[in-house]
């Protein structure tokens, strides 16, 4: 950097303002809220049109028109949704700033073009999503209906961009390339350089699922609402195969979660070890018990809502009776997974304690077991929704029993192999118990594909024992499905308080501190309020939005004679 | 359907209550701002233990690994029969003290990865100022050991440090009051805990003796800001270890001044 630079770069670092406060709550309390409601907003608006285009495909190939009405259905809630993300959107950088104008001067300085791509994309995304909404009665036969199709395609692509470059802002802060130290003058920083940061792609990956997942929780909880609302049993019915086509796409992407959560982990720990230990080992090693128990909610909902969803398939108390065995594995392993490994204590607690583990449940707390206990609740999840999906029929191909046999097998084996690595984990060096994780996975992920893959071909002419008597579901289980929607939401604000809380007391990590009053990271205490605090006001925007959208026009559920048989054959498509 | 909605937000508070019950219920931990450690040159044996208590307990984030548990070697009780880190310090090394071995572990970490344990431990006089690792060192040798560190120790030997509540950014008075002295400031930066100039330092990192001959004022003032930009030949497994703070603790006049005495060095 030459002389001049540097000096005009201290001088500006020792005159600019580099914080305000925001009245009552504070600066930090402020984006805080700003920043995650936005954020919260921004994966219902992503992820849903994941949810529109996939069922609107369905109802172009499969040639069902309930599934255009339902994607069109949510394609109306978007608009609102729109206004709200780009409103806490701008409330955010105005918050960023006023509030912390040196930090944001940094930022700009480097990603300026970016924020310039960002804005236009984000004009021709919500053109493309008028274009899709209000010419859909327009573009509806033919060719005309693909190149609407095709529009709905785009507004994921754009949307997806979008978020692509707003992460490389974040992922910026939490891990700016080596080269860069406190002085390097941000001018002189490459973007791509910048963008291309250790935790990009990890975060791309991982909130690409995560809004899927997040996507089909909200669409349950808003299925879960009109179904309670229903004044007709065609109706009931009809939301009822909304709510689990939704928690079935939310179940499904929550399995592949956490392997790409393992991936952002393991490249935090590659990029910087101390931080990887404040994650995992140090202050917020609490943290993760906190989203043990919170994934253990998710599980035993999601299997909870899919066993009392047994009751109203003809064929299914066929199964009823593995499902205590189910629960019990599901319950055991939650408890295993929730278990504290490494708590930062001081040396008079860890005295008390006889050590920084417990004595008896040290064992349970190490990665060997907490792997073992995930695998094997994703497989039993698996086998929940194996056997909800063959509830009603009865194979008829020749080789069914084969094929059966074959299945059970592979979930043995697939037992098996996370068993035996889990207890081999115990008696390695470190280094090669991280690698058993990855045999681990794949012996996990190798059954569903494989088992599913059968199961397909299995069902090929199989004998119906029943329609599903759509709508026939106590009103608990919609209950489940709001429980599903408020943890997934909680956790994606529990997640983003630990990816942005590792970085402590640093605006960017190492190069640029944080010397506002507010640098210390609060307690999880605070923290949990704070989201409690985010996830209501969302929450209460979405009922807003769901009840503008209904004012605006009715529901697209169109009553007709034949309503539970087309639910019925709907959902065959994506469980059945 | 008043009562369904009211059931719904009974659901929805009930949920969010119960986890943020559950939150606040665990063991609240509040990750600290590093606050500047100033220790007089009176500090006395007693101050320095306590003061290093604290970090070790607090910031220095060290009881993660070294409570009393197995990711990394006990400090505070016995070790595999080899005594409290007090008493074993000083003969882990030959030839080094218990202050230089304990010093030397945390300013380089990877060089003394004690046998059965993962190379994990960060560079902790990156962490930490140098008031708190010398800090640090005397509790460490508190127990079971004798205290030897005293406040000439830190401005002899620290080596860096980013973790003043008034650094970052760029800003800053500088180092050793802001003086343009390069002697002083190469004492001030702790240049010497690894580079040798003039028959003085240690041999850790390349010797500096004859720098200029090597490196113009312009590489010189480079490498300082970014270690990372040009590595010596035959140190490259050390790559990483200078820190890269060095410009955010400087003042543009005392790198310059570093810059061209260290130049000067044919």
């Amino acid at each position: 950097m030459a002389d001049g630079a540097l000096l005009l770069l201290q001088a500006a670092a020792d005159s600019t303002r580099a914080y305000g406060d925001f009245p009552v709550i504070g600066a930090r309390a402020f984006v805080w809220i700003t920043a995650e409601v936005h954020l919260m907003f921004a994966a219902f608006v992503l992820g849903v049109p994941m949810f529109a285009v996939v069922t609107e495909a369905i109802g172009i190939f499969g040639g069902d028109e309930r599934y255009d009405r339902l994607s069109k259905e949510f394609t109306r809630l978007l608009l609102v949704a729109y206004s709200a993300t780009a409103i806490w959107g701008a409330m955010l950088v105005f918050g960023l700033s006023t509030l912390y104008p040196r930090f944001w001067a940094y930022l700009t300085a480097i990603f300026a073009p970016s924020m310039w791509v960002y804005a236009a994309l984000f004009f021709v995304e919500s053109f493309t999503l008028y274009l899709y909404y209000y010419g859909w009665d327009r573009w509806k036969k033919g060719r005309a209906k693909l190149g609407h199709w095709t529009l709905g395609i785009l507004l994921n692509v754009w949307g997806t961009v979008v978020m692509f470059i707003a992460n490389s802002w974040l992922t910026y802060m939490m891990s700016p390339p080596r080269d860069i130290t406190p002085t390097t003058d941000p001018t002189t920083i490459k973007l791509w350089h910048a963008i291309a940061n250790a935790t990009w792609m990890p975060i791309n990956v991982h909130r690409v699922i995560a809004n899927v997942v997040f996507g089909g929780a909200i669409v349950g909880a808003y299925a879960s609402y009109r179904f309670l609302a229903a004044k007709s049993d065609e109706e009931r019915a009809h939301y009822d195969w909304m709510g689990y086509v939704g928690n079935f796409i939310a179940m499904s992407a929550l399995i592949v979660l956490p392997f790409a959560g393992y991936w952002l982990g393991r490249e935090i720990y590659q990029y910087d070890q101390s931080m990887g230990i404040t994650m995992m080992g140090g202050f917020m090693s609490w943290l993760w018990v906190i989203q043990a128990f919170l994934i253990a909610v998710l599980f035993l909902t999601g299997n909870y809502y899919l066993w009392i969803g047994m009751g109203r398939i003809p064929g299914a108390e066929r199964f009823r009776p593995y499902t205590k065995w189910l629960l019990i594995i599901l319950v055991l392993g939650a408890i295993v997974w929730g278990t504290p490994h490494t708590m930062i204590a001081d040396s008079k607690e860890l005295a008390a304690m006889g050590g920084s583990h417990h004595p008896l449940l040290g064992a349970l707390g190490v990665m060997s077991a907490k792997n073992t206990a995930v695998n094997l609740m994703i497989l039993t999840t698996f086998l929940s929704f194996l056997l909800y999906r063959r509830a009603n029929t009865r194979p008829v191909v020749p080789w069914a029993r084969t094929g059966t046999i074959i299945q059970g097998a592979m979930f043995a084996i697939a037992a098996g192999i996370v068993l035996f690595y889990g207890i081999r984990g115990y008696f390695v060096e470190a280094i090669v118990r991280i690698g058993f994780s990855v045999y681990q996975v794949l012996a996990v992920l190798a059954c569903i594909v494989c088992v599913t893959v059968i199961d397909i071909l299995m069902a090929r002419g199989a004998q119906s024992l029943g329609a599903i008597r759509w709508g026939k579901m106590p009103p608990r289980s919609q209950y489940a499905l709001f429980i599903l929607a408020v943890t997934f939401t909680w956790l994606m604000g529990l997640m983003g308080f630990a990816r942005s809380g590792i970085r402590q007391y640093w605006h960017v990590w190492q190069v640029m501190q944080d010397t506002s009053k507010y640098a210390a990271t609060p307690a999880l205490g605070y923290a949990s309020k704070m989201i409690s605090l985010c996830v209501l006001i969302f929450l209460c925007l979405v009922a807003f939005v769901f009840w503008i959208g209904g004012l605006a026009e009715k529901s697209t559920f169109v009553a007709s004679g034949a309503g539970n048989e087309a639910a019925g054959k709907g959902a065959r498509h994506v469980g059945h | 359907m008043w009562a369904t909605n009211l059931k719904i937000v009974g659901v929805v508070l009930g949920t969010l209550a119960l986890y943020t019950l559950i939150a606040n219920e665990i063991p609240q931990v509040q990750s600290e701002v590093p606050q500047t450690l100033t220790l007089g040159a009176n500090v006395t044996p007693e101050q320095l233990v306590a003061a290093g208590e604290k970090v070790f307990n607090g910031i220095g984030g060290c009881t993660t690994c070294h409570g009393l548990g197995t990711r990394a070697p006990n400090l505070l009780t016995d070790e595999k029969g080899t005594g409290q880190i007090g008493v074993r310090c000083g003969k882990r090394e030959p030839g080094k003290s218990c202050k230089q071995y304990l010093f030397e572990s945390l300013d380089n970490p990877t060089a003394y990865v004690v046998p059965g344990y993962q190379p994990i431990m960060p560079v902790m006089t990156k962490q930490l100022s140098p008031e708190q690792v010398w800090a640090v060192i005397a509790f460490l040798e508190s127990q079971g050991g004798t205290v030897d560190v005293t406040a000439s120790d830190i401005p002899a030997t620290s080596t860096t440090s980013s973790t003043s509540t008034t650094g970052g950014g760029g800003g800053g008075g500088g180092l050793a009051g802001g003086s343009t002295d390069p002697k002083a400031i190469i004492q001030a930066a702790g240049c010497l805990a690894c580079h040798k100039l003039d028959g003085q330092g240690q041999v850790i990192a390349p010797d500096l003796t004859h720098v200029g001959a090597r490196r113009s004022a312009e590489s010189i003032r480079k490498k300082i800001l970014d270690p990372a930009s040009s590595i010596a030949k035959g140190y490259e497994k050390l790559a990483g270890i200078m820190p890269k703070t060095f410009g955010a603790m400087l003042n543009a006049a005392q790198l310059e001044a570093l810059a061209q005495y260290l130049a000067a060095h044919k």
